[in-house]
């Protein structure tokens, strides 16, 4: 069992404070992710969970038992750092069994704890060597099987694919997805890489300055963001923001005196629409008809997906993804259309204001 | 390019004066100690004496192996009573935060800018008032004592440096403060364990001053005995010269034996890796 919860954690650093009231429940076997800039307490909030780090005010609760006063090793979770945190001067198998031989567990069984683990993280031919002789993926394994032998109640991983290159992070991604297939362990996940959040996560917990913005699958995170940090956050590249002037019920005045039609009547009453995204998806780009009229000033082409960066006079620049976008090159004169289906809008404060797409989805 | 050459010979010849300047001395002891008194002297000089000539050896050891044990059993155990205490109060000092960490450990360090000497009359009452002059534990543990501040510091230097995750990784592995520090730190920390060995063990092998105020006689150290060598009728120079060969050997094979780490533990923290 491993259902962690925060009630209400706070937390100072002098007078400064870096944890802000904060709540989460996570359910046992879920793979949960911490993700927002740097400094917004990501890493400190999973440091609390562990205990390497008290907190002011409020509890952490694992299994229903406030854990808040224990120390980390009596709380019966594990962690990989983003450094590894390999003891250099013993070999694999000691790193691995290095817990167990503190808590003076029979040779016998953890001799057979090391060898399942080692199985399991292919680690069999490396069980001899010492942490300097291995790659950085192979050290990251062993970190990871020293969390494994312990049966924790929760994995903590914090930022753990980060010194690791770009492929070989493809390919540690695809095992922690395998390894939590086996396991039905609760994970939680420090990462500022959106793409391992969005693949490997069941939830996802927005921080930004020490508050959780929003705290969701990442699906909903990303089609119904509940305000503006989140929507410009989540999402690479980054979503359209426009200025909204003024409106009538179903009508968006914006800069450059251009104007467009929402779906529906989203009927905007006391919440006054401030701002409007549109994702780069949700915007095509044409060379014959379109709504604005603008240049390309860079594209950005990636094979699979081109980002033509179209400059629109008056109004702003977009980013607009095509999907095997081959014709429009940079300085090509284009036509931006938004899908007025999926746009977004957000008030004043930057909260969210339900338009069509949600109340389609209600619907259906 | 024979400009080059020129300066490179000057540099190079320059550098066997000064290195001359340096070695001569413990050459002339080295070879004085194989040789009778009267050769020492002698007008030519004897430039290679019969190194099968033993005599100063065998008269110096047989009169004062005691003295010579006293000094290595001094030396062993106040460098390792200093490394017993001084290791785990500087990974304290490091691990730990507690009211006052700072002022403590400005303070220990501030028991290190008197000069031991300072202490000799003081410590000779106290060590008089509680019935242990003349024994080695008086001089085990003052010595000890002296090198404290010093170790500590070094070895705070040395433990700042073990990263913090493989401390806490250790934490989070069940581990109590006790055998991180065991268990992890001391492992990650052999080169700067060897300088501060290496420091302490010189101070204490070749500590003069305190052992002469300190012993009268069953605790003599070896040091003490070679002053004893000058007497106001005579200087007895084959004696001094084979003494303080034996007082070198030690010293050297230590240094020999430490001299990777003691490199590395040195520089270590200087740059940022």
């Amino acid at each position: 069992m491993g259902r962690i919860v925060l009630d209400h954690v706070s937390k100072h650093f002098g007078e400064l404070q870096v944890l802000k009231d904060i709540c989460l429940e996570i359910e046992d076997g879920e793979f949960v992710f911490f993700v927002g800039p740097s400094g917004c307490g990501k890493s400190t909030l999973l440091r609390s969970i562990t205990g390497l780090e008290d907190i002011t005010s409020g509890q952490v609760l694992i299994d229903g038992e406030d854990v808040s006063d224990l120390p980390p090793s009596e709380r019966g979770l594990a962690m990989v750092f983003q450094s590894y945190a390999l003891f250099p001067h013993i070999t694999v198998r000691d790193n691995i069994a290095f817990g167990l031989k503190i808590a003076k567990i029979p040779k016998a069984e953890i001799d057979a704890k090391v060898a399942e683990a080692a199985r399991i993280l292919s680690l069999e031919e490396l069980l001899d060597r010492k942490p300097a002789a291995l790659s950085g993926g192979q050290r990251q394994r062993v970190a990871i099987g020293r969390a494994i032998v312990r049966d924790p109640k929760a994995f903590l991983f914090d930022e753990p694919l980060s010194n690791l290159d770009a492929a070989l992070r493809v390919q540690m991604r695809v095992e922690l997805i395998g390894l939590r297939k086996s396991l039905q362990t609760t994970m939680v996940y420090v990462t500022h890489d959106q793409i391992e959040a969005m693949t490997m996560a069941d939830r996802i917990a927005v921080l930004n300055a020490g508050q959780v913005e929003q705290y969701d699958t990442p699906l909903e995170l990303y089609d119904h963001p509940e305000n503006l940090f989140v929507a410009t956050f989540i999402g690479s590249p980054k979503m359209n923001i426009l200025d909204i002037e003024g409106h009538d019920p179903s009508t968006l005045n914006l800069a450059g005196g251009q104007v467009l039609d929402l779906p529906g009547s989203p009927g905007f009453q006391e919440q006054r629409p401030a701002c409007l995204g549109i994702r780069p998806e949700h915007m095509t780009c044409s060379k014959n008809t379109g709504l604005w009229e603008g240049e390309v000033v860079l594209e950005e082409q990636l094979g699979s997906d081109a980002f033509l960066y179209v400059d629109v006079p008056g109004l702003s620049r977009f980013t607009v993804r095509g999907v095997g976008q081959r014709g429009i090159r940079e300085g090509d004169k284009v036509h931006v259309t938004p899908d007025t289906e999926h746009c977004h809008v957000f008030d004043r404060d930057g909260r969210r204001i339900e338009t069509v797409d949600r109340a389609a989805d209600v619907d259906a | 390019m024979s400009r080059l050459v020129r300066r490179k010979a000057l540099a190079l010849l320059g550098g066997m004066v000064i290195m001359f300047i340096f070695t001569a001395p413990i050459i002339w002891m080295f070879l004085a100690s194989f040789k009778p008194i009267a050769q020492i002297f002698s007008i030519p000089p004897v430039w290679v004496p019969d190194f099968g000539h033993l005599g100063n050896y065998a008269k110096l050891l047989s009169e004062n192996w005691q003295f010579l044990l006293n000094s290595v059993i001094i030396t062993l155990s106040a460098t390792l009573l200093c490394m017993v205490i001084s290791l785990p109060a500087a990974f304290a000092l490091t691990q730990f935060r507690f009211r006052g960490r700072n002022f403590f450990a400005d303070w220990v360090l501030s028991t290190r800018m008197m000069p031991p000497i300072a202490a000799a009359v003081p410590l000779y009452i106290v060590v008089n008032s509680i019935g242990m002059i003349d024994t080695i534990w008086a001089l085990i543990v003052i010595y000890a004592g002296f090198n404290i501040p010093f170790a500590v510091w070094v070895a705070m230097s040395f433990f700042r440096k073990v990263p913090k995750e493989v401390l806490e990784a250790a934490e989070l592995e069940g581990c109590t403060s006790g055998q991180t520090f065991l268990k992890v730190a001391l492992p990650l920390s052999k080169s700067g364990i060897a300088t501060v060995a290496t420091f302490v063990f010189i101070f204490a092998w070749n500590e003069l001053l305190l052992a002469l105020f300190l012993t009268t006689r069953a605790a003599k150290t070896f040091p003490v005995v070679i002053s004893s060598f000058v007497t106001t009728s005579m200087t007895f120079w084959e004696m001094i010269a084979a003494a303080t060969v034996i007082q070198a050997i030690p010293t050297v094979i230590f240094t020999l034996l430490m001299q990777r780490h003691i490199v590395s533990g040195l520089t270590m923290g200087a740059v940022k890796n």
